[in-house]
């Protein structure tokens, strides 16, 4: 769990250069990164059948996480191209992006695929 | 922290991916990347082109229709309108036909209306500002395919 601490507070340096921009509108991409892991985490909670292949919870909410990492890309370059934003921030955006949707990514894929999924891991 | 190294192993990944089992994760984030962008491309066109002249706001409503049609016809699964499902569901297998009948036709329907925004709308009258019916347009083709692939990308065979 280490590595995973250590990443969000490189993300969080990143991020804390926008007030140097006196701008803080990137700050809503916290919603999308707090978001994003919940559509998977409920398809896991309340369909439990991990015999069949296929799944139409967990495709859908597969879609829905996906959709929200695209969104977390888009908000910074639509911020950028409205110059709401300099370019230069917008890429420490986008690679503090990268930082924390693969921390999250390698969170699910280390811990996450256990048969038994219950809450008292925590 | 001495001997941190010695436990990797180059080349000996044991990923036993079996893509046929993840042909269904990857039809679903191919899906959701179409789907998303998309709305993102005409988000970052209404978000440039504010001024109704630019970007006459009525032609939101073609995104919106194809998401609509991208939600019906993914609501069926193809088992309903096979009939072989377990149970018939609200209205039986014919009204799942008929259901997804109505959706392809707005989905077919809002792509051809956002190559008629483009051309008649911005082509034509040879508007100064084009990048706005640009945009309908991929939105409009990329939440097509989003749906096409959600649709057509996943399997429902339970045993493979």
């Amino acid at each position: 769990m280490h590595s995973h601490y250590h990443s969000r507070w490189l993300f969080f340096f990143i991020l804390y250069y926008f007030p140097l921009c006196s701008t803080y509108w990137p700050l809503f991409l916290l919603f999308f990164y707090i978001l994003s892991p919940i559509p998977y985490c409920i398809s896991r909670r309340v369909v439990d059948d991990t015999d069949s292949a296929s799944n139409a919870c967990k495709e859908l909410a597969i879609f829905l996480t996906t959709g929200i990492v695209i969104s977390a890309f888009g908000l910074p370059i639509v911020f950028a191209r409205a110059d709401v934003i300099a370019w230069g921030a917008c890429a420490l955006v986008l690679t503090g992006n990268i930082v924390i949707f693969g921390t999250i990514l390698g969170f699910f894929l280390v811990f996450g695929s256990n048969d038994d999924f219950s809450w008292q891991q925590w | 922290m001495s001997g941190f190294l010695d436990g990797i192993r180059c080349g000996d990944c044991e990923c036993n991916v079996d893509w046929g089992e993840r042909r269904n994760t990857i039809a679903s984030i191919a899906a959701g990347v179409l789907f998303f962008t998309g709305w993102w491309i005409i988000i970052d066109a209404a978000v440039i082109y504010p001024e109704e002249e630019n970007f006459h706001h009525a032609y939101h409503t073609c995104g919106v229709i194809a998401t609509v049609a991208f939600l019906m016809i993914n609501a069926v699964s193809n088992g309903q309108v096979r009939g072989d499902s377990y149970s018939e569901g609200c209205m039986g297998q014919t009204g799942a036909r008929v259901w997804l009948f109505i959706g392809f036709m707005l989905a077919f329907g809002s792509l051809i209306a956002s190559m008629w925004i483009l051309f008649g709308g911005f082509v034509v009258p040879q508007k100064h500002v084009v990048y706005p019916g640009i945009a309908i347009f991929f939105q409009n083709a990329f939440i097509f395919f989003g749906g096409l692939v959600f649709k057509f990308g996943r399997t429902e065979d339970l045993w493979q």
